[in-house]
């Protein structure tokens, strides 16, 4: 049986050889005619499996694709640090794909510093409508010199949201436009009285917004992007008290109490099933209660759920909130020099974010687009509350914490919890932070 | 002491061994199980109920629907298979022969090279992937448009991954075989080749067998290899589709434990397939013996 | 141990045997770690990016090893894993096999059985568990529950219990694994030497002490060799129900923590460091098991 085993295998193994064999020669075939007949392009983005917007990307691209007769080698994955470094490794080797969906926070400067990348300007020379639907300030500027180098699609908002059926059940007014911390405070121990968890979050494993907002309470939006330069300047001071404050809602027990060894998805479950009250997510947390085109949302009434402003203290309005764009579409300087892709990378960026395709990735999200997104007539209510809520902004400000560096980012919201314990103070977290910030 | 009374504390401690043995059975078998049952359940009835039976309104065949609309099953199933018997047949093949090498040989630099090999056990996959990514691009097997390429380029690490441990099992059996019959077929004029391949592989079968399931399991599971060289969709093994499902689902436990069921089968196939030989191998050991 | 036997004389083909598979070692394992080895003197910034200059001074994270407090928790609970891993996995796996090599019903059917959590891939055995354990309320905090009305829910990952929590599943699912590799050993026993044994008149175990162990040694050197090896690489199930050494960095494991230093912050020269930590400490413990419990030439 193991022999013939083996045997078949042997056979395969030279049926795989001779197959590949077939495929490199069709390749070459197909390049060689490719400057009349249209090219295949590799691109590579986060649009992978578990995206909400998988579907909308394929169905885009596919479009582009009639449109065009040029072919999408589509490699996307799902974003996560295996991702990242598997695209940086892609580019150290010279294997980068022609056109990237990619961070254009700090986690892009290595492509731009290497030259790795096209910028918007230098493609404006050669197709001067390049992008010409979305405003300029608002692409998402690299941090190395400021300029352009990605097309966004959709950005993204971090927002409270709120357990209708929790708050009433307390006698809590569900938060307007000028929520209070203090407010917020009374309103957590009336609900903490009744038995109900208040805040649903996983402080081992993301308190990424609560960190932000606490952050933002004690400072204002022109200096929310400020990192500060020693855990105890002005900034650092500011850090610090934003932490204290995730500290003091930690110990007056307003967290699960495994709140610190919880996974996100076991809290956020808890809010769903109104045992908590309030949760801090971003605009892509959307899609799990309205659900999908082929997928049913994840709870059972969604008019039991809303969303408001964080609550604000101090110089910031409760209406002042994170958001912004992080990621966008890149024409690498390898396929812009091939004269046989340039064209085509350049029509399929400008494909992938015409204003109805950036509408459908998203119809609530913060948006570089010139007209604003196409809203659809008939929206769930919580998505309706989302579009409504944007009209009242009075301010939007990107995470500071994209202003770190990946190692510094990590080392931080790895010490949050010991600060919230007591073992650390805020402090030697955010200096210990910093030192990695290189 | 009488025959029958020997007979009865024989049956006594029979029992004691069937209560243990089935005790470790049920908790092995239970996760399985457990899985199974759940892949048949509505999603809001796992979370609040998952050790329940999928009976009336919970049951639902749904999870498998969406899962073979979703996903492209059977190209993946395909893939997963080329990958792993792949990788099994040529580590028994070539893990064999090493370990006969060191189990039998004497030779100067035998207990650097056992050495080595145990060292290569320990090389978290994590150190070694990105100078390999490398190594193979500029071959130009990774990260192509091939993907029959695309299999290769998981096929030789996950190859030079399993070495080790095979050898070092068949190392360790082989060298428990009594001599003589290598002997006896040496004195009838057999060469070494013809030893290994007439006397050693037929002894060993068993742990042959046992490499072997290892082998295709390991290559099967190996996510962390898959992830990095497999990108092209139509590479994808089911693995990776398991691990799609796994980010998609979310909490949506039903659609998880169908793709873990999807996953499980061909392993399952295959180790009883293997099981049988290494039954054989017994019975056949049993009469050389 | 060596053989002195004609047929070895000629060390001709003794190229043939050893070399394909060493170059595929060579080529896939041994230049990689070499890599890995340089890496760990120079500075590295990011996953995929080539070395930068040297670490000043050059040994500074073999400096960093010895100051770091997650770096001795994770030696720590990785040599616990170690030893609970050679007691239990494989002495359970060593019970059960010589049980089953008793009974003539049903091998074949326990055989397959015990091997299922090894089949099962950690992500979903890591969400069972997940759910076993679950706060509120898993199965085990159900059952307790119900035995005892009203009391306070148990966090099984918290700082009194993530040491059961993690192990518990890490043994059961590699019992199967040695199962597998004894019953194999077992099997090569020949059934003469029993009856040879039971004319005799040997009670059952001291069958099994003086005829069956023996004859297992080698084996039994094998699997603990692949214990100890295995413990200090062990990663994807404690990774998918602890992640980054929650509780409050309580739970790391050489694993874990090489793999969240290297993929996780990016500190590659620092992971790899710490991955010849990982090589190191298993060659030298498993040699020095070997050197004990190794047969001596008969």
């Amino acid at each position: 049986m193991i022999k013939k085993t083996i045997a078949l295998t042997l056979a395969a193994l030279v049926g795989l050889s001779v197959l590949s064999g077939c495929k490199n020669d069709e390749e070459d075939n197909g390049s060689g005619t490719s400057g009349k007949k249209g090219v295949t392009i590799s691109v590579v983005t986060s649009f992978g499996g578990d995206d909400g917007n998988r579907q909308n990307y394929e169905k885009a691209y596919q479009a582009f694709e009639k449109a065009t007769g040029n072919k999408v080698s589509d490699n996307s994955q799902t974003s996560n640090e295996t991702w990242k470094s598997q695209v940086m490794a892609d580019f150290q080797t010279g294997a980068e794909p022609d056109v990237l969906f990619y961070f254009n926070g700090v986690d892009s400067n290595k492509l731009i510093q290497d030259k790795k990348v096209v910028s918007i300007d230098e493609i404006r020379e050669v197709y001067p409508d390049y992008a010409d639907n979305m405003k300029d300030d608002w692409m998402g500027a690299s941090p190395v010199d400021g300029k352009n180098y990605s097309v966004p699609v959709n950005g993204f908002w971090e927002l409270l949201f709120v357990n209708k059926k929790v708050l009433s059940d307390c006698g809590v007014d569900i938060p307007g436009a000028d929520y209070t911390w203090e407010q917020f405070l009374k309103d957590c121990e009336t609900i903490k009285q009744k038995g109900y968890t208040p805040i649903a979050a996983s402080l081992f494993e993301v308190p990424h917004y609560w960190f932000e907002y606490t952050v933002f309470n004690h400072g204002n939006p022109e200096n929310h992007l400020e990192v500060p330069s020693s855990a105890t300047d002005a900034i650092g001071k500011k850090w610090q008290a934003g932490m204290e404050d995730i500290k003091t809602l930690f110990s007056k027990g307003f967290f699960p109490s495994n709140t610190l060894t919880a996974k996100d998805a076991d809290t956020f479950q808890l809010f769903a099933d109104g045992k908590a009250a309030f949760a801090i997510d971003g605009s892509w947390k959307l899609g799990w209660f309205t659900g999908t085109d082929n997928q049913a949302g994840n709870v059972d009434n969604i008019d039991d759920f809303t969303i408001c402003f964080v609550p604000g203290s101090g110089e910031r309005k409760a209406t002042d909130i994170i958001g912004g764009i992080s990621m966008g579409y890149y024409i690498t300087r390898k396929a812009w020099d091939d004269p046989n892709k340039q064209k085509a990378c350049v029509d399929f960026v400008e494909a992938m974010t015409t204003d109805e395709v950036v509408s459908a990735f998203g119809v609530t999200n913060v948006t570089a687009l010139k007209n604003g997104t196409i809203v659809p007539d008939d929206v769930d209510s919580m998505t309706k509350r989302a579009i409504d809520l944007m009209q009242e902004l009075t301010a939007t400000v990107p995470a500071v914490q994209d202003q770190l560096t990946e190692t510094a980012r990590k080392a931080l919201f790895a010490d949050i919890q010991n600060v919230v314990s007591g073992k650390m103070t805020a402090q030697q977290a955010i200096a210990s932070a910093l030192d990695k910030n290189k | 002491m009488g025959r029958s009374n020997q007979r009865k504390r024989f049956s006594a401690g029979k029992l004691l061994i069937y209560l243990i043995t089935s005790f470790w059975a049920l908790t092995t078998l239970y996760p399985f199980i457990w899985v199974l049952l759940n892949s048949f359940k509505e999603r809001r009835f796992i979370r609040s109920n998952s050790f329940s039976l999928p009976l009336g309104e919970a049951f639902t065949l749904d999870n498998y629907k969406v899962t073979f609309e979703r996903f492209d099953i059977f190209p993946a199933y395909r893939n997963s298979i080329i990958i792993s018997v792949s990788v099994m047949a040529v580590v028994i093949i070539l893990a064999g022969l090493a370990a006969y090498a060191l189990a039998r040989y004497r030779f100067p630099g035998k207990s650097i090279i056992q050495a080595l090999i145990l060292a290569s056990m320990m090389f978290p996959v994590f150190s070694t992937i990105i100078p390999v990514f490398r190594m193979m691009y500029n071959w130009g097997i990774a990260n192509t448009e091939s993907v029959a390429l695309s299999l290769l380029s998981v096929i030789l690490p996950q190859i030079a991954g399993n070495l080790s441990f095979a050898i070092i099992v068949l190392r360790g059996f082989i060298q428990s075989l009594p001599i003589d019959l290598e002997e006896a077929a040496y004195l009838e004029g057999c060469n070494i080749f013809g030893i290994f391949f007439r006397v050693i592989l037929p002894l060993a079968r068993p742990s042959f067998a046992t490499v072997a399931i290892f082998s295709f399991l390991w290559s099967y599971n190996d996510l962390f290899t898959q992830l990095f060289f497999l990108r092209r969709k139509e590479a994808y093994s089911i693995t990776l589709l398991l691990n799609e499902v796994n980010s998609q689902a979310g909490v949506n436990y039903g659609l998880l434990a169908a793709a873990v069921v999807l996953v499980v089968v061909p392993v399952v196939i295959v180790y009883i397939f293997l099981q049988k030989n290494i039954i054989k191998g017994m019975t056949a050991g049993a009469v050389k013996g | 141990m060596d053989n002195d036997s004609m047929i070895f004389k000629k060390k001709g083909p003794l190229l043939v045997f050893l070399l394909p598979a060493l170059a595929f070692m060579a080529l896939f394992l041994y230049y990689p770690f070499i890599m890995n080895i340089v890496n760990s003197f120079y500075q590295i910034t990011g996953l995929g990016n080539s070395p930068e200059q040297l670490n000043q001074p050059w040994y500074a994270n073999y400096q960093r090893l010895f100051e770091d407090p997650y770096m001795a928790t994770a030696l720590k609970n990785t040599l616990i894993l170690m030893i609970t891993t050679i007691v239990f996995q494989v002495g359970i796996a060593l019970i059960l096999a010589l049980l089953i090599d008793n009974i003539k019903k049903g091998v074949q059917f326990f055989r397959t059985v015990y091997f299922f959590p090894i089949v099962i891939s950690a992500t979903a055995l890591g969400l069972l568990f997940n759910l076993i354990f679950l706060y509120d309320t898993g199965m085990v905090n159900q059952i307790i529950q119900s035995i005892k009305p009203g009391s306070e829910l148990i966090d099984w990952y918290d700082e009194n219990h993530f040491l059961f929590t993690m192990l518990l599943p890490v043994m059961w699912q590699y019992v199967g694994f040695y199962f597998v590799i004894i019953a194999t050993g077992l099997n090569n026993i020949s059934p003469e030497i029993y009856e040879a044994a039971r004319v005799d008149g040997t009670s059952g175990f001291q069958r099994v002490w003086y005829i069956t162990l023996p004859l297992l040694r080698n084996v039994l050197c094998t699997c603990l060799t692949l214990a100890i090896t295995g413990a200090l690489k062990v990663f994807d199930l404690p990774w998918v129900m602890f992640g980054a050494g929650m509780p409050l960095n309580k739970s790391w494991l050489t694993g874990t923590y090489m793999y969240d230093i290297t993929f996780g912050y990016a500190d590659v020269d620092y992971g790899s460091a710490i991955a010849i930590v990982i090589v190191v400490l298993g060659v030298v413990i498993s040699m020095l098991a070997n050197r004990i419990f190794r047969e001596r030439d008969i």
